[in-house]
């Protein structure tokens, strides 16, 4: 409803300003009164509403114009009574005949043009089409609701701790705030881990989610066939090997056989029996394919209080406000760190909506998408808007002769209006396929999951949409050849000649007025356009601290049933890495847990060797990851001082660690860091620094500089862990070769996620990529129609100054001459658009900073290199026009006139 | 260009001026004046409350839209058939922002000359027998 809101507001700047002054507060209430009669609760009722608001305010503000126009005309604030109501205010049949008959003469017109109404059309349609497009995605993701039931209800809770608010809480800590919260009719937990499928043909990598029982429920899951969790079978004590299977799954990989329900299949080594298959209607973090019950979640800590790394929902009791939870969950959170001091000290707990939660990162890239494409289509618009100002200049005399028959300005003025607002319902109706494109191309690039969400699609709201942007582009683009065909004046038009000095005149100054809005615009876009082009080379070029050419990774977990002692995973992965390395076209090898720019991490809090401890919960933190010998040279990681782990640092040897440069120059600034030692809170085992590494982006380019640490996995066996391998040419071809010897060892492991690291470095940059490909495809075409504009108007001036140009020339007037005083007109115009433009984009940029990196909002090199590529298009656009004049032959310029 | 291009309704009727209102000169009355006079012949009302009573009156067949009322009040106001009021007492629970409107001397003889002026209309028809259920005596 308060889309409905908004929409009026803009309505209503349709309205002259006095009477909108009067009025508008007053309209404001009326619509509001009407939206919440119950016959307009439905959707189809709003939409009923709102079209007959449409219509009946696009009309009412075309009639206030013209009643101002006449008041100010004849010179009385008050409008005359009689004359605006009996002449304008016509009876509704009345008016109906009327707007037929502009209709059907609108729609000749048009035909007898047919290059300008498929030009124009196409412009529009692109304009609205891509609007519509980008409207239908925000208002999906921002403006609906997700796709659970009552989802205003659906929240998360996590675990703030310092400073952070959306730190993810140990299973204990769910069980304690499911325990002694009341605000809440449930609350479920999810944890994400890939499983290994195996005892069918080829083991395989299934992403699977471990769920409590009500967790489902909750998200309103509706079994296809068998049942879901009951809710002894996922709590501790009471747990039951049961899992509950995807359709996609079941319908992939058991062929859609009713029979799996009730039979064991096989994941991590460990047989659980299928109870149950969910719709593939239901969907959660990007398409599950196996639900398990918490309980059986693999991890060596087990479920204790310092595994830190479940995902809390949570549906609010009817009637409890976020706000009334949170403050509840606070309290609970700081009566938790009270009680236990060790683990959760400093911690807190925090509730806000799943949907803020998703669409937090989203909102502002959308955002800026959607004021670009806007843009975009205001420049569409001014481009339409210069053509049929062209035609009305050819059409004054038709005009004058209807003006002579008694046709009043209004009328006049209203059959141009209608001719537009056809030729942008035409424009509308293609726009149509171009959303339909454009929301597909849209999702397959937008770089978040989209499972939480209805689906996007062109709908009766992005219809509707589109409905009314085309109405209002009509009105838009179409009212200023409206009034000044009102303003014809008719011995002026009538005299044989072509047409009035003044009126000549008038008509190259609005037009010149709509190349400078189209070149201001434009210049926004460019300049979005070049700060995001800039943020992506600044990002490209940041020094990661490692090679990423030809460098092959992958990822694998070994199942904890098959592998329990820490022995028979170092034996695994020594005997893996022997076989990866003995691979023709491998220069080296090594196992890494968190390959960087993965998406995979680990942090510890530690503490140093001869510093005070530190307070509880006030730790400094460190990024950790485990690598077998060999990790540093593979991928190019450079050693600034001291020795790599190597084959004798294992379980027996004494614990050592490679930390990186700002850990050393954070803990020892003045001395070396070779023999220090350091321990993690959580342990006793103090580790000795053996080497210092140089900085590595763990995330992304845009990467603080952190604490990082290095272990050998001789001394942390786990489970899971990644392999790279650097090649000597193509990475990703040694793929099939990797997994085969990997398979050598085992043949029941999958591997999984086999990517370049020059992939996963364009995954990182990804969403600034698909942001810049589309403000930078807008901008493109924004340059290209502002071009185009100019030469119109340029080859149109030269056009009506053919006589004048005659004059000079026969007075002695050069080519040369001509050609710069044509040019000259086309560059003032260019001026005056790049300064009003710049000052918008000064403006504009701001609010797009927090997606920058690198450069400023008002960034030098951007805001210079951006006025000299429009002034080259636009010397370019009033160049050819201005040649032409130039080699007019004097005596024919005079001849035609 | 040929004679089919102008369009049929081109020609409107010139506007007249008048310096001393005379409820002659308002007649006739457009549909929109007529029923927000005839809303407000019971007493004062705001908008919302105008299109609601005109919405009863006619038995729904007249919506009115936004556009279409507030243009009307503000050509009546400037014509001096309404005018704004002050708030009447109790009824201070309403919207803080509700304007009032009440029916002026002039626009209740505006109001009396267009029904008269109907009213002879329908004596006409009914006199030429183009009514189609006679009214009851």
């Amino acid at each position: 409803m308060r889309v409905v809101e908004r929409v009026f507001d803009l309505i209503l700047r349709l309205y002259p300003r006095g009477f909108r002054r009067q009025y508008a507060d007053e309209m404001r209430a009326f619509v509001r009164a009407r939206l919440a009669e119950p016959r307009h609760a439905t959707p189809w009722g709003a939409f009923c509403l709102v079209c007959h608001i449409l219509a009946d305010c696009i009309v009412g503000a075309g009639r206030e114009h013209l009643a101002a126009r006449a008041a100010s005309a004849s010179g009385s604030r008050a409008v005359p009574f009689r004359q605006t109501l009996v002449s304008d205010n016509e009876p509704a049949e009345e008016l109906m005949v009327t707007l037929v008959h502009d209709a059907r003469y609108a729609v000749r017109t048009l035909r007898r043009r047919p290059a300008f109404t498929i030009v124009s059309a196409i412009t529009l349609a692109l304009g609205i089409g891509a609007t519509s497009a980008i409207f239908g995605v925000i208002d999906t993701m921002l403006f609906r609701p997700l796709r659970y039931p009552a989802p205003e209800q659906i929240v998360v809770v996590s675990m703030t701790r310092g400073g952070s608010l959306r730190e993810p809480p140990a299973y204990p800590d769910f069980l304690d705030w499911r325990e002694q919260s009341r605000s809440f009719q449930s609350m479920g937990v999810i944890r994400s881990q890939s499983l290994n499928l195996t005892g069918r043909e080829t083991p395989e990598r299934v992403s699977g989610n471990f769920v409590s029982a009500n967790l489902l429920t909750l998200l309103g899951a509706e079994p296809l066939v068998g049942r879901l969790f009951a809710p002894a079978e996922t709590e501790v004590g009471t747990a039951a090997p049961v899992a509950v299977i995807s359709e996609g799954l079941w319908r992939r990989r058991f062929g859609a056989d009713q029979a799996i329900v009730g039979s064991p299949i096989v994941l991590n080594g460990q047989p659980f029996t299928v109870i149950g298959i969910v719709p593939s209607t239901f969907a959660f973090f990007g398409g599950t394919e196996v639900y398990l019950p918490i309980t059986y979640y693999p991890n060596n800590a087990g479920l204790t209080r310092k595994d830190h790394s479940m995902f809390v929902v949570g549906r609010l009791r009817a009637g409890v406000t976020i706000a009334s939870a949170d403050a509840e969950m606070r309290a609970i959170g700081a009566r938790l760190a009270e009680q236990f001091p060790a683990e959760n000290a400093g911690s807190g707990a925090h509730v806000e909506s799943l949907h803020t939660l998703l669409v937090g990162d989203v909102r502002a890239p959308l955002y800026i998408v959607m004021g670009a494409v806007t843009l975009l289509l205001l420049i569409a618009c001014a481009n339409v808007a210069n053509l049929q100002l062209s035609h009305a200049v050819a059409r004054r005399r038709e005009m004058s002769i209807r003006s002579a028959l008694g046709a009043g300005r209004g009328r006049l003025a209203r059959q141009l209006l209608t001719e537009s607002v056809i030729l942008s319902t035409l424009g509308g109706l293609l726009a149509v396929a171009v959303a339909y494109g454009g929301v597909a191309g849209l999702i397959t690039i937008i770089p978040i999951d989209l499972t939480f969400f209805n689906p996007i699609r062109v709908d009766g709201r992005v219809m509707a949409f589109a409905a009314l942007v085309s109405i209002l582009t009509g009105v838009v683009f179409g009212l200023a050849p409206a009034i000044q065909a009102s303003r014809t004046s008719l011995t002026d038009a009538l005299s044989t000649r072509t047409g009035g000095l003044s009126a000549r005149v008038r008509g190259v100054e609005m037009r010149g007025v709509f190349v400078v809005a189209q070149l201001a615009l434009s210049i926004v876009l460019l300049v979005g356009a070049g700060l995001l082009t800039r943020t992506l080379v600044k990002l490209h070029h940041v020094d990661l601290g490692f090679d990423t050419s030809n460098l092959l990774t992958m990822e694998f977990r070994l199942p904890a049933a098959k592998y329990s002692e820490p022995r028979q995973i170092s034996d695994f992965f020594t005997r893996a890495i022997a076989e990866i390395r003995a691979l023709p076209g491998v220069r080296s090898a090594a196992l890494v847990r968190a390959v960087p720019l993965s998406g995979n991490s680990d942090a510890r809090a530690y503490a140093v060797a001869g510093a005070a401890d530190p307070e509880k919960g006030q730790a400094p933190i460190l990024q950790l990851n485990t690598v077998s010998p060999g990790y540093f040279r593979t991928i190019g990681l450079a050693l600034v001082a001291g020795r790599d782990v190597n084959e004798h640092d294992d379980a027996d040897a004494p614990p050592v660690v490679v930390v990186n440069e700002t850990f050393a120059r954070r803990e020892w600034p003045n001395a070396s860091a070779l023999g220090r030692r350091i321990r993690f809170v959580d342990s006793d085992r103090w580790l000795t620094v053996i080497g210092v590494a140089r900085d590595a982006k763990h995330f992304g380019p845009a990467d603080q500089p952190t604490p990082q640490a290095y272990i050998p996995y001789m001394q942390m066996p786990q489970i899971f862990t990644s392999v790279v391998v650097r090649a000597n040419r193509d990475a990703l071809a040694l793929g099939p070769l990797v997994r085969e010897a990997i398979w050598r060892v085992d043949r029941d492991q999958p591997v999984w996620k086999i990517r370049t690291m020059d992939s996963l470095v364009a995954n990182t940059l990804g969403s600034k990529r698909v942001l810049l490909s589309l403000v930078g495809a807008f901008a493109s075409v924004a340059l290209l129609l502002a071009g185009v504009g100019i030469f119109g108007v340029m080859s149109f001036a030269v056009a009506q100054r053919t006589h004048e140009v005659g004059v000079r020339m026969a007075l002695g007037a050069s080519g040369g001459e001509v050609l710069r005083l044509i040019v000259g007109q086309g560059l003032r115009l260019t001026l005056v658009a790049l300064l009003l433009g710049l000052a918008a984009a000064a403006g504009a940029t701001r609010l797009m900073a927090s997606q920058l990196f690198g450069v400023t909002p008002s960034d030098p090199v951007t805001f210079a290199a951006v006025p000299v590529v429009l002034c080259a298009v636009a010397a370019l656009a009033c160049y050819l026009p201005a040649r032409r004049a130039s080699r007019l032959d004097p005596l024919t310029a005079l001849r035609r006139e | 260009m040929s004679v089919t291009d102008i369009s049929l309704t081109d020609t409107g009727d010139s506007p007249m001026r008048s310096k001393e209102p005379r409820p002659a000169d308002f007649l006739p009355l457009t549909p929109a004046v007529l029923h927000i006079l005839l809303a407000l012949a019971d007493g004062e009302q705001h908008g919302y409350a105008i299109a609601q009573a005109i919405e009863a009156i006619t038995g729904g067949a007249v919506r009115m839209g936004p556009g279409t009322l507030y243009g009307s009040i503000g050509r009546m106001v400037a014509g001096g058939l309404i005018e704004e009021s002050a708030r009447p007492r109790g009824r201070s629970g309403d919207d803080e922002r509700r304007r009032f409107y009440r029916m002026t001397a002039l626009g209740r003889r505006v109001l009396e000359s267009e029904t008269e002026r109907l009213a002879r209309v329908v004596a006409l028809a009914r006199a030429k027998n183009v009514l189609r259920r006679p009214e009851p005596a």
